[in-house]
């Protein structure tokens, strides 16, 4: 109810409806991420980009819908990928 | 007697960290236990400003472990509260004046004349962190909801989590909160904050003038009846002490039927 009245108000006032909060949090989580484990901010793509070469020399993946990133468990991080297999290469 | 040792700590500097520390002093004072404020920012004193006890001060923290005098000579007796002290810090010297394990001789000797030390930490995460730690076995970590404080707040219970052994419990207070922000989502909220770090909560404190002008009377807020900040400050003793306290509503505040039509119709400025 709160959040449809700020929406409402928003239109009405004509602001951006996009919100700086949710910004900042999601800034901040990703940040804190790297910081915990102290990993550089290019690190995860090359890892990435490795990971990729690997799983290609036995499947077809699609690169479209795959997903690569970090995610928060409390104060731990863990790895999510996730390669959807379109044909194995034998 | 032996007391509680409890080291106010924040990482950035800014965020109300000596604030908290003297509110919190006089707050679990009022409750009748006897306490005592150490004020570890050595070089860069303030905690006696703002309990209006600075020319009061005769001798100080350095001067007690350098033995130039006994440790009941260097507290200063608080104005109303009898049975609140302040350790102060030296002004002239560094934060290599006292070490780790002076530190923790000292907290040692005021543990057993007091129900609970406070100790004021310095900004940063160097020694002068690490050695308002030494003695300590709870923390609170003072943070306010934006990026830059949240990130240095986490490394501070990072540090932490590394001294499990010494450090039982630490509890985050997040200060300086405008619910009116919240509200119109400029602001990080309280849940945001805790999600964020994954850290328990001992209390909010919302953001209020009132604090500037008890600073400049040298009277904490947490002393007078009718601030926010006092009775937010008043709770976090509360729950310092182990009492269960819920969380005072923030959004209920000022909101008699007037200030909630107005923050209908301008809810930017609410």
């Amino acid at each position: 109810m709160e959040e449809l009245k700020v929406q409402v108000l928003n239109w009405f006032f004509h602001r951006k409806n996009e919100s700086t909060r949710t910004k900042a949090k999601d800034r901040m989580r990703l940040m804190l991420i790297h910081d915990r484990l102290e990993l550089p901010a290019d690190r995860l793509a090359s890892l990435e980009e490795e990971l990729v070469a690997v799983v290609c020399r036995y499947f077809e993946i699609d690169r479209e819908t795959t997903r690569f990133d970090l995610q928060q468990y409390e104060r731990r991080a863990a790895l999510i990928a996730n390669f959807p297999l379109l044909r194995s290469k034998c | 007697m032996s007391g509680k040792v409890i080291v106010i700590t924040s990482g950035k500097g800014g965020v109300g960290k000596t604030t908290a520390s003297a509110n919190i002093g006089v707050a679990l004072a009022q409750t009748g236990v006897s306490v005592a404020m150490v004020d570890m920012d050595i070089g860069l004193r303030n905690l006696d400003i703002l309990m209006g006890l600075e020319n009061r001060v005769v001798y100080n923290l350095v001067d007690v472990v350098e033995e130039r005098c006994k440790l009941r000579q260097a507290l200063v007796k608080d104005k109303r509260l009898p049975n609140l002290c302040l350790l102060p810090a030296a002004q002239t010297r560094d934060k290599t004046a006292v070490n780790a394990e002076q530190m923790k001789k000292l907290c040692g000797e005021l543990k057993e004349l007091f129900d609970y030390v406070l100790v004021d930490s310095p900004a940063g995460i160097e020694s002068g962190f690490q050695n308002s730690v030494a003695g300590a076995e709870e923390a609170v970590i003072v943070t306010t909801p934006e990026m830059s404080a949240v990130r240095d707040a986490d490394r501070i219970i990072g540090l932490l989590e590394a001294r499990k052994d010494e450090i039982q419990q630490y509890r985050l207070v997040l200060n300086r909160l405008r619910p009116g922000m919240v509200r119109t989502n400029d602001m990080m909220s309280v849940e945001d904050v805790l999600e964020i770090l994954s850290v328990k909560l001992l209390g909010v404190v919302p953001e209020d003038e009132q604090i500037i002008v008890s600073t400049n009377k040298g009277e904490p807020v947490a002393g007078t009846d009718n601030t926010r900040a006092g009775l937010a400050f008043r709770n976090i003793a509360r729950r310092l002490r182990g009492e269960d306290v819920p969380l005072m509503d923030l959004d209920e505040l000022n909101q008699g039927w007037l200030s909630r039509m107005v923050r209908f119709f301008a809810p930017a400025r609410a």
